[in-house]
């Protein structure tokens, strides 16, 4: 579990750049996060309240979309769920080049 | 009330780690200096293979040694016995380093004068993996009783690691630790991974280990 420490990097990211654009307040933030990156979506919001804590996004909206982790079957050159099908393809092969689903991406945020 | 603008940012967040980590590689370069990211399961004899190491080495170079815990001293402890520079690093309930923890112990470490520093990461296998420390090369140590699978359940480590050191050989009689599959598994994630076996606690097999350092302090300075 480092989502903590990982999310107290993100705030002082967005406190720069909110600084940067000359914002009063920071509405929301949107995260995206794939689906078999190191950081866990439940656990980025549980601990986003104590990230937040005495910075100026304590009243922020935090918003996390999903990137679905997809492979390339390195053998019948189909695109498929690494999730949902376990890292095997429907042609039964196991060898898959990874395409998406590590990402962890400060995607927008909202100021005001 | 203002109206609420929208900024898109679209930036990986580990970006700046990124950007950090190779800001130290460059300076460390240019000292000289080389820095060895050390990391394992717990128990599977970092320490007293640093031990071991910094023994048989500190004659012939300046060796400083960077440790890290969630919340204890006791690896410094023993780090300091040997006579080289160490400093603790508490990462406060983290379970890895990042470039910023490593731009702390260096400078607290005052690393004028070093040829080689290790920083021995924190005994996990999942986390370390995902964060560039800004160290030169990466070096892991996996135990005979943790198993020869270890390379299918913690695939991102091996695809960071320059070289792999297999420790307490000597318990090899006890364990069911197939090496010919081991280093199979290993090699078909990174075949350019360096696997050496040794048992830090008799050091037996540490000569091909203590000659890769060598070679890296050497091509550092080079």
């Amino acid at each position: 579990m480092h989502e903590l420490g990982i999310m107290i990097e993100v705030v002082k990211q967005v406190e720069e750049a909110a600084r940067e654009n000359q914002a009063e307040k920071v509405e929301k933030i949107v995260l995206q996060i794939g689906e078999i990156a190191s950081v866990i979506p439940h656990y980025v919001e549980a601990v986003f309240p104590a990230a937040v804590y005495n910075t100026m996004l304590e009243d922020t909206i935090l918003e996390i979309e999903i990137i679905p982790a997809n492979g390339r079957c390195l053998k019948c050159g189909k695109v498929f769920s690494l999730v949902t099908q376990n890292g095997i393809c429907t042609c039964g092969s196991e060898d898959f080049e990874e395409l998406t689903g590590r990402e962890f991406i400060l995607k927008e945020i909202q100021i005001s | 009330m203002s109206a609420i603008r929208v900024i898109e940012i679209k930036k990986g967040i580990y970006e700046q780690n990124d950007k950090k980590a190779e800001e130290i590689r460059k300076e460390l370069k240019s000292k000289g200096l080389f820095l060895l990211n050390l990391m394992s399961s717990p128990g599977s004899g970092k320490t007293t293979t640093l031990v071991s190491t910094i023994n048989q080495l500190k004659g012939e170079m300046e060796i400083g040694i960077i440790e890290a815990d969630i919340d204890s001293d006791v690896d410094a402890r023993t780090i300091d016995k040997t006579g080289v520079k160490v400093i603790q690093l508490h990462t406060g309930g983290m379970c890895h380093l990042d470039a910023e923890m490593t731009r702390q112990g260096i400078e607290a470490l005052d690393v004028e004068g070093l040829d080689f520093m290790v920083l021995e990461n924190i005994g996990n296998l999942v986390c370390p993996a995902g964060f560039d420390t800004g160290a030169t090369k990466n070096a892991m140590i996996i135990s005979i009783p943790e198993g020869h699978d270890k390379p299918l359940k913690y695939p991102a480590m091996f695809k960071v690691v320059d070289v792999v050191l297999v420790n307490k050989i000597d318990a090899m009689e006890y364990f069911d630790f197939d090496l010919d599959l081991f280093t199979a598994y290993v090699h078909k994630i990174n075949p350019e991974i360096q696997i050496i076996p040794i048992s830090a606690k008799n050091a037996q097999g540490m000569e091909p280990w203590f000659d890769w350092i060598r070679e890296q302090v050497a091509q550092q300075k080079a």
